[in-house]
């Protein structure tokens, strides 16, 4: 079981934070959550998270393509599992199919509003792989 | 515009005027009235030395002799609109007939001036002309930037919309799951009903989205190219894992070598997606989903059919009708926007392409879409033909 493991969410909506916080809490995570990009990069460099939620449109736009980018830039969040999570793309079924790797360096995208037991589950595969599958050019796995 | 005032002797600095004219004496003296206003002016003796530089620069007027060796004015004309339809074109001749001016005005000039003119007339008409192609540029401008607002405001609006919606649904959702053994009978009842009912709207927000992205133009990209088999293939993956999938048989018949389609993935995508989405929602338990493409002289025809319910023959000319759905017992528990059809006509008409659609009303339904072949192939194919050719005339 991942009881220590810790997640960090990055979304500025605070009563989906609410949500998907109390969720994972119950399945013993421990979590943490920051509202913008620049208090969630901070966060991560301090907390070190097993695992990152990442929500890609916060006040600043796109603020979460470019939060990513950056952290990937440092050495100790580059293997760190992302999980991408938006509605803008959710009308897009090539992104329910596969993210894109180049620019978004993400380890999978969901689509909002979550599916509870989809997201423990991928956070259970994410948390327990002894090495991140992120590398440079395949960033984006497959879904299924 | 209003700021540079031009008035007859002044004129908007920088704008670049092009004259060609095969009289010398008329070249040089264009050229110095015209720079002594302000502008900067090329000469050309001939049309086709002034084409070929049209194709580099753009400028704000072209002065055109009508009366010339080899390529004549009109001729310039037909093919400078061509290359740059915002240039104001001004006709100078000698032959100062009201018929020549119609036939200039006609071929797409803005302005006529008759030889001998004075310099002071020169600079009035110069100076209209390029009045002209800053009000056309602006006009432009303005338009864009209407869009843009526009396209913003929509996929704004539509976020704002969801937002809230999406933390009310993330709520029931895990509510339903972590604590659904604690609630009561009904409880449980209505929040499977509210998420029901969620769902549905934020699916119509997403679709009204993409509806009015395509009505504007800016959802699909003619100058892209996909590959319809991974795209077939990756929706296939992902749908058949929905619950409504689970007792159908999926069969998929796409020819290796397909050729690539026009259109970008996720336009392509979002229309593969609807039409397996709807093959797998109108079905029946037991039944098949079949997915066929056949590459033909006009573009790929892809053929996705299902062994479902169909629809009544009546409500077919209807189903590209904005929120029309077919109302009948077996359909009324199915949740739909009445949107998704509407949304994959109007890609398949961006793309060039068509749509048609086949069914018998309790035995199933086939959507024939024809996509036209990417150009890049056309190009690449057309090539390789003409290849061959020549190697068999050898």
């Amino acid at each position: 079981m991942s009881e220590s493991k810790k997640v960090l969410i990055i979304d500025d909506d605070r009563d989906f934070v609410n949500a998907i916080e109390s969720l994972l809490q119950d399945s013993g995570y421990q979590v943490r959550s920051a509202f913008n990009g620049r208090e969630g990069l901070h966060l991560a460099k301090t907390l070190r998270p097993d695992l990152i939620l990442l929500d890609v449109m916060m006040t600043e736009r796109t603020e979460g393509f470019f939060m990513l980018q950056e952290a990937r830039r440092i050495p100790e969040l580059r293997q760190t599992p992302v999980i991408v999570i938006s509605s803008i793309y959710a009308d897009q079924p090539i992104f329910r199919v596969s993210p894109e790797a180049g620019w978004l360096p993400a380890n999978l995208f969901l689509p909002k509003p979550l599916d509870p037991a989809r997201l423990l589950a991928e956070v259970r595969r994410l948390t327990d792989a002894t090495c991140s599958p992120v590398t440079q050019a395949a960033g984006g796995r497959r879904e299924s | 515009m209003a700021s540079q005032n031009p008035t007859d002797s002044t004129l908007p600095e920088k704008n670049l005027i092009l004259v060609i004219d095969d009289d010398e004496i008329m070249r040089l003296s264009c050229e110095q009235i015209l720079c002594k206003a302000g502008c900067r002016v090329e000469t050309f003796g001939k049309g086709h030395d002034g084409i070929r530089r049209l194709r580099e620069v753009r400028p704000s007027l072209l002065l055109v002799d009508i009366k010339m060796p080899e390529l004549d004015g009109f001729e310039v004309i037909n093919i400078v609109r061509k290359l740059d339809p915002d240039l104001v074109i001004v006709v100078i001749t000698g032959y100062a007939t009201i018929e020549t001016a119609v036939d200039a005005m006609k071929a797409g000039a803005y302005d006529f001036l008759p030889k001998p003119f004075t310099p002071s007339e020169l600079r009035m008409i110069v100076n209209r002309g390029i009045e002209r192609w800053h009000l056309i540029k602006e006009t432009q401008r303005l338009r864009r930037e209407k869009e843009e607002v526009e396209r913003r405001f929509i996929t704004l609006v539509s976020h704002q919309l969801k937002t809230p919606l999406i933390a009310v649904k993330q709520y029931l959702d895990v509510m339903f799951f972590s604590l659904q053994s604690q609630l009561p009978e009904k409880a449980v009842e209505w929040i499977t009903r509210s998420q029901v009912r969620l769902g549905e709207m934020l699916a119509l927000i997403q679709d009204w989205l993409a509806l009015s992205k395509i009505d504007r133009g800016c959802y699909c990209d003619r100058t892209a190219n996909t590959n319809l088999s991974t795209i077939v293939d990756d929706i296939i993956q992902d749908q058949r894992q929905l619950p409504s999938a689970a007792a159908l048989t999926f069969s998929v018949a796409l020819p290796p070598g397909l050729p690539p389609v026009k259109g970008d993935r996720v336009s392509i995508g979002m229309l593969v997606s609807n039409l397996i989405g709807n093959a797998i929602k109108y079905n029946r338990p037991g039944g098949s989903v079949s997915i066929r493409a056949i590459s033909g002289e006009k573009g790929v025809t892809l053929e996705i059919s299902d062994t479902g319910i169909g629809i009544p023959e009546e409500c077919i000319p209807q189903l590209f009708q904005e929120f029309y759905r077919v109302q009948t017992k077996q359909t009324q528990d199915i949740p739909g926007t009445g949107l998704g059809l509407v949304i994959c006509n109007r890609i398949v008409t961006e793309l060039g392409g068509s749509i048609e659609i086949r069914s018998r009303e309790g035995q199933g339904t086939a959507i024939l879409v024809n996509l036209p072949v990417a150009e890049l192939q056309a190009e690449a194919q057309l090539g390789a033909a003409l290849e061959a050719k020549s190697g068999e005339s050898k």
